[in-house]
């Protein structure tokens, strides 16, 4: 406050208690950063400083693989998740209050946000066998398949949200003047729509590339072998033996995120969007 | 009569990609988990079957050992769930109103980090601190605070740290969002009215958080309560957790009629808590508008 002179009690310790929150959120990934150079057989017993887990961890075939099938995973989830998401997103914000489909389709969207990750996982496995084996549809043999379609269901909901509640307070008077103006469907949800939904779209993507990522309970269940995502051979890691290449590959590919993200804040901050403004996009 | 080009491009055809997603990959699966609850194991070497169906898988799931777990983990969520909110809350707050909004971007930013790592891997950091030979006991000894080693990892305190670390980005960010909306305005005509800083808090900025904080427990409590990683890597065998049980059934007993049948229980009671804490929500604001708030509790302005 601008009228106190000496800093208030509370905001001491608010200070104190932001600072505290801080450290507690950045500590474990400072002790993997750190416990990534240590040159010893086991993860949590440090020897010695140096980079051997970094050399023998990118020099691991099965390491490299994981990691290459949980990008490709990423990457195709967040598309199929952004667009249908889109799609339903753009729907819902245009539908009339209370019609039937745009009720069931937030009810239905909801259960899936509502309903725990395992039960997702469990659901999968026989589903996939029966549409793979039983129906003979061979795509969803396919390890790959199985993880994009399953994550991307694990994040539409998230994606159709972000997007409604961008559109919402949209004027759908620009769109009707575009229409007087001549503007067929597609000019209007190019020239509109699209780039009005843009900053939800974009963090329904990051959000849905992240959740991928970070998909560990539902991969463990629809994986099959040949396409073992970084982290459910990581869960299998944890059960036998953590070796430091673990650590050493979790640092890089934090670095690469960190990269990743500071790039998509330059390009976003080129089409005008803010951090702070997508952050609350996707925190709905 | 409307132009067919609007009923081809309308609303409720664009929603028809979507709607086709979740009925073939949400609904029907779920769908078929629930039924297969209803069924039985046949032999060794078969998961399921369902030519006959009947409810004893219910009774059969809800042992004492499976219920035992059952609560260890609603206790788990709902602990971490409320410690998450009370951590959260201050620092939210923190960001929202005390932080330069120069600044803002750069705190939430740093927020988001650990979004960015792998929830595993930091899963992995806790259990290096919380080892014996690790950091938080090391410390503890050297400044003298306890004359042994502490050994909390494998323990459910340790779980309890692990997933209120792994979740509370998850109650921060809708908390700020609220906090932000709010605005300046209110509190400072709440001051100008006389009120002091704990009164404007919680009569003016608590109120107005209330939807943050419903959607944080939201999306802390419903992923938490089917979590069985963190209890896996900090809990070992002792901090197990209901997520657990169920993987066990269908990942190496194979009695995929008796998983599904815990997993319902799960759900059902994801949807019990949940539908409860509304439940208490509610009373506790007719109780507050009672006792003479400022009317807006509902969090609109």
């Amino acid at each position: 406050m601008a009228y106190t002179i000496r800093k208030p009690l509370t905001d001491r310790f608010l200070n104190a208690w932001g600072i505290l929150v801080f450290m507690y959120l950045f500590l474990p990934i400072a002790v993997i950063v750190a416990y990534s150079f240590n040159n010893g057989k086991v993860l949590a017993n440090f020897q010695e400083f140096g980079f051997n887990a970094y050399v023998s961890g990118l020099e691991n075939d099965v390491i490299v693989a994981t990691v290459f099938t949980s990008l490709q995973a990423a990457v195709g989830s967040a598309i199929v998740a952004t667009i249908f998401g889109t799609l339903g997103g753009v729907a819902l914000a245009q539908a009339k209050r209370g019609v039937w489909w745009a009720v069931g389709l937030t009810v239905a969207l909801g259960a899936t946000l509502f309903t725990p990750e395992i039960v997702d996982g469990i659901a999968f496995l026989p589903w996939f066998v029966t549409l793979g084996v039983d129906w003979g549809l061979t795509p969803f043999n396919d390890g790959m398949v199985r993880l994009i379609v399953s994550h991307a269901m694990f994040s539409m909901a998230v994606v159709t949200f972000i997007i409604r509640a961008r559109l919402a307070g949209m004027n759908r008077q620009l769109e009707e003047a575009a229409a007087d103006l001549g503007a067929n469907v597609w000019r209007r949800f190019r020239d509109i729509t699209l780039p009005i939904a843009a900053p939800g779209i974009f963090a329904g993507a990051l959000m849905s590339f992240t959740l991928s990522l970070d998909n560990t309970i539902l991969s463990s269940f629809v994986q099959l072998p040949g396409s073992t995502p970084w982290p459910v051979y990581i869960f299998a890691a944890v059960k036998v033996a953590l070796r430091p290449e673990i650590a050493a590959i979790s640092t890089l590919m934090f670095l690469l995120t960190l990269i990743a993200l500071g790039v998509c804040a330059l390009a976003l901050r080129k089409t005008g969007g803010s951090s702070t403004e997508i952050i609350k996009t996707m925190a709905g | 009569m409307i132009p067919l080009r609007n009923r081809v491009f309308g609303p409720a055809a664009l929603s028809f990609p979507t709607w086709a997603y979740v009925v073939f990959f949400f609904i029907i699966p779920v769908a078929m988990v629930i039924f297969f609850s209803f069924g039985y194991k046949p032999d060794i070497y078969t998961a399921v079957a369902t030519d006959t169906l009947s409810f004893d898988r219910f009774p059969e799931a809800m042992t004492p050992a499976f219920m035992s777990t059952f609560f260890a983990t609603l206790r788990i969520s709902l602990l971490g769930t409320f410690l998450c909110l009370l951590i959260a809350l201050p620092f939210a707050y923190w960001i929202a109103v005390k932080i330069a909004p120069a600044r803002r971007s750069l705190a939430l930013a740093l927020v988001m980090v650990p979004f960015w790592t792998n929830f595993l891997v930091r899963t992995l950091g806790w259990q290096i601190i919380l080892s014996p030979t690790g950091f938080f006991s090391e410390g503890l000894l050297a400044l003298g605070l306890t004359q042994e080693r502490i050994d909390i990892l494998y323990t459910h305190t340790a779980v309890q740290i692990g997933v209120v670390y792994n979740y509370l980005p998850l109650m921060i960010l809708p908390l700020f969002v609220a906090i932000d909306r709010s605005g300046t305005k209110l509190r400072e005509a709440s001051y100008d009215l006389g009120a002091n800083k704990v009164k404007t808090f919680f009569k003016v900025t608590l109120p107005m958080a209330m939807p943050g904080v419903i959607s944080g427990c939201l999306l802390v409590f419903i992923p938490l309560n089917g979590d069985y990683i963190t209890a896996t890597v900090l809990g070992g065998a002792s901090g197990s957790m209901i997520g657990q049980l169920i993987a066990e059934q269908f990942n190496s007993a194979q009695n995929w009629a008796l998983g599904s049948a815990m997993a319902v229980v799960l759900i059902a009671a994801t949807v019990i808590v949940v539908g409860v804490g509304f439940a208490l929500l509610k009373i506790g604001q007719l109780i507050a508008a009672k006792a003479n708030s400022i009317p807006i509790s509902n969090g609109r302005v």
